[in-house]
């Protein structure tokens, strides 16, 4: 006798893929056309077919542990040539989502960033924290300094509460993904990865190295992905590096600053328009919306039935929207100096960095951490660079 | 009722099996074909599965039983303009186009051997050139000649009208329009092969050497362009790695949403032409699902006990010219064994679908079709046959031409 392989799906596992995106899987029929369309796919066990056929089945296991979901960069070309409309690109979306959701702690978060009932609870948190400290400061007054100038600091001081606030925050974050990467590996190792092939490179940091080399500072997938990539190409490249950039400003202001407390120089904010940092953070803004742009731009006009973008894309989307946005407001309202809308707007402003980044490991920007491990992982194994048979 | 003729709108198959049975047991039908001979897609076959025998066979009967009986009329290259009435009293406009040769051909070839404009033969779907007049094919009925005004020269050349000996062509032919009064429809317009061109990730039709099944038929057919030797269109180069893609453009909602039924049997008869020329040639078919319903299974499970017949799971969706040698490259995943792999063909055949013909066409008279131009529509005296009601084979499309006929009797007379 042949030996049985029973197959015990987990149909609640099949439901909340349905949910993060997927809700197409079922239209699937197996005909394969998407792994051969798929330009990043390899020769041995392709993907996203056999991703179909596990999450029609409902087998966790494999799906959770599966590498390829990270080697997917959602050209569509799966979705557009798929005979059925059953959209394999939002089924390895869904995955990544599903990923988002569970392998960070605690849980709860993850439930919180799944779905948008749970929005107002995600915006009342950092809402309420810099509201009291509004409260506290100023008595939701809109101070102003001794030359009449809008002044962040007289309501959000930085010394005693954004600083603080904002370290603390990115500690929790880097131990949650560090605890997650741990996490995400060991899904990796448990579950027996696809043949691989090519030549493995064995030390998993240089193979990291490589990853962000070759791949992530150059767009290069963007590149090789199928179809007509190029709102996606510049688009994030724009977000990208317009985030690195402010990622820079900030650590510059946020060093000098301190560096003004320990040794009363004064390199307090606001900056000169003609600081560099000041500049690049400009530029990087801009760069930032026209990013946003053609991202949202390129999501606005999905065809509905080959592709549908799901809360997951729009929750980013929205945050950075938000994030940009009342950022250049407040620039420009504290430049007129209206002080009556310009602490409102900042206001909004840190709520929705705050929703960046401390909900960042379960939110799509995970994907920043967890791919570029899984893309590291995968050339450790050898499937990356995409081996030839 | 006020008439008694039943009208079928179709010549093929399934028309000339519904006219049959009805003027066989005392009714009179009038057949209205466009093209220029009768038959219609069965007469490009080179055989029916499973028997395996050529259709030129029971076509020839069935002409016969047609010259035989007078009460079936039927006229070829004829188009029905307009339909009104009701069930019992049809009143049905329709156009004849000019053949431009008249009854005192008698198929010489003196024409066409005259004759010095060519074009690509649409009977054998381009694989070869006819010239402007020419017989429709070998085993046309009516056996005459028939000249394409699309291409001919007209009064200008008359190289046909001196070269004919029986005074047979008449360049100054008109169209004409006659009206029939019938009380019974039977819609028989049959289908089309699905447009290759429209298959971008299969080659658009542009891969010299991925054919067509229904241009497999006809480099298999004794009366086809190769006399029945099956060779690479590019280079005539005989075959010894043949690839056969099944559901090229069918089951898929970008092209044809439904299964055309026929072709994975279509694609199991054709590896028997190939297994029939070339005993060593490698056949490798690759599918989403074979579909052989019913005792066609046994065909396929025969076809199976052939070595070097190799069947892979997964559909082709890459199909690309290797330009230096005219090979065929084709990408599929084996789903059972999770690998993609390119492989090298002499030759492909795509398996396309049948698509009604009635699809995108404006429609005479009031009837319902379904998203894909199928005919759905149900009512007394009007009946749709065959491939426009839905894909099927030709026997089962005879079994609703009987019942047609049926139907279209009770409707005339009136019971």
């Amino acid at each position: 006798m042949a030996q049985t392989n029973r197959i015990e799906p987990d149909l609640q596992f099949i439901r909340d893929l349905q949910a993060a995106g997927g809700e197409s899987l079922k239209k699937c029929y197996q005909c394969a056309t998407c792994s051969v369309v798929c330009p990043l796919s390899p020769e041995q066990n392709p993907y996203p077919r056999k991703e179909m056929i596990w999450a029609q089945w409902g087998l966790k296991d494999k799906l959770v542990g599966d590498l390829d979901m990270w080697l997917c960069h959602n050209c569509g070309q799966c979705s557009e040539q798929c005979p059925r409309g059953a959209k394999p690109a939002d089924l390895m979306a869904a995955m990544r989502n599903m990923a988002y959701q569970n392998i960070a702690q605690p849980a709860i978060m993850g439930k919180l960033m799944s779905a948008p009932k749970y929005l107002p609870v995600l915006v009342a948190i950092p809402a309420v924290i810099f509201l009291v400290v509004w409260f506290i400061t100023a008595g939701f007054g809109t101070p102003v300094d001794e030359n009449g100038n809008v002044l962040w600091r007289l309501v959000f001081p930085q010394t005693a509460f954004i600083d603080p606030l904002f370290a603390l925050t990115a500690i929790a974050v880097a131990l949650i993904f560090a605890r997650g990467v741990l996490n995400l590996i060991k899904t990796f190792n448990d579950s027996p990865q696809a043949p691989v092939g090519g030549v493995p490179v064995m030390d998993v940091l240089k193979s990291t190295w490589q990853v962000i080399k070759d791949e992530i500072l150059t767009h290069a997938k963007f590149k090789s992905c199928g179809g007509d990539n190029t709102d996606r190409y510049y688009g994030h490249m724009g977000i990208f590096f317009g985030f690195i950039a402010l990622f820079i400003v900030t650590a510059y202001v946020g060093a000098a600053y301190w560096l003004g407390v320990f040794t009363g120089l004064d390199l307090k904010t606001p900056m000169s328009l003609w600081n560099p940092f000041k500049i690049l953070a400009n530029v990087a803004t801009i760069g930032l919306i026209i990013g946003l742009v053609l991202v949202t731009k390129r999501r606005l006009n999905l065809d509905d039935a080959k592709f549908k973008s799901c809360y997951y894309d729009w929750y980013l989307l929205g945050v950075i929207w938000v994030v940009v946005l009342t950022g250049m407001f407040s620039q420009l309202l504290r430049l007129a100096n209206v002080p009556g809308i310009a602490y409102p707007v900042y206001f909004l402003h840190l709520v929705s960095i705050f929703m960046l980044f401390a909900y960042l490991p379960w939110s799509k920007l995970a994907h920043l951490v967890y791919r570029t491990i899984a893309l590291g992982y995968a050339r450790k194994v050898g499937r990356e660079p995409k081996p030839q048979v | 009722m006020e008439h008694s003729g039943i009208l079928v709108v179709g010549g093929g198959f399934s028309g000339i099996t519904a006219a049959l049975e009805a003027a066989e047991v005392g009714h009179e039908v009038y057949i209205v074909e466009k093209n220029s001979y009768l038959g219609g897609r069965v007469s490009q076959l080179n055989q029916y599965f499973p028997k395996l025998c050529p259709p030129s066979c029971g076509l020839e009967i069935n002409y016969q039983r047609i010259k035989n009986n007078p009460l079936v009329k039927y006229f070829t290259m004829a188009e029905v303009v307009s339909i009104a009435g009701k069930p019992g009293e049809y009143t049905a406009k329709i156009k004849i186009s000019p053949r431009y040769v008249n009854t005192n051909c008698t198929a010489c070839d003196k024409c066409t051997q005259a004759c010095p404009v060519e074009t690509d033969s649409e009977f054998d779907f381009g694989l070869r050139k006819r010239k402007a007049i020419y017989r429709p094919h070998l085993n046309s009925f009516p056996l005459r000649y028939v000249i394409d005004p699309a291409v001919c020269l007209g009064k200008t050349c008359s190289k046909c009208v001196e070269a004919c000996p029986y005074n047979a062509v008449e360049l100054e032919e008109q169209p004409k329009e006659i009206t029939l009064s019938v009380g019974a429809v039977i819609w028989a317009t049959g289908w089309k092969p699905y447009d290759l061109g429209k298959l971008e990730i299969l080659g658009s039709g542009k891969v010299k050497n991925a054919i067509s099944n229904m241009q497999m038929e006809r480099l298999a057919s004794p009366s086809g362009p190769t006399n029945g030797k099956i060779v690479r269109p590019s280079d005539g180069k005989e075959p010894q790695r043949i690839g056969f893609v099944q559901c090229a453009g069918s089951r898929d909602e970008s092209h044809l949403s439904y299964c055309s039924y026929i072709c994975c049997m279509a694609s199991l008869k054709q590896v028997t032409y190939l297994r029939a020329q070339y005993p060593d040639a490698q056949i490798v078919i690759y599918y989403i699902d074979l579909r052989t319903p019913g005792r066609y299974d046994k065909f396929l499970q025969k076809i199976r006990e052939d070595e070097n017949v190799l069947m892979v799971k997964g559909k082709v969706a890459k199909v690309e010219e290797d330009g230096a040698t005219g090979d065929v490259l084709v990408t599929a995943e084996d789903i059972i064994h999770g690998l993609k792999k390119e492989e090298r063909f002499d030759m492909v055949v795509l398996a396309t679908g049948m698509q009604p013909n009635m699809a995108g066409q404006a429609l005479p008279m009031e009837m319902q079709l379904d998203e894909e131009g199928f005919c759905i529509s149900q009512e007394d005296g009007f009946s749709a046959v065959g491939c426009a009601k839905m894909p099927l084979d030709v026997m089962r499309s005879a079994q609703t031409a009987t019942g047609a006929a049926l139907k279209a009797i009770q409707t005339v007379v009136g019971r």
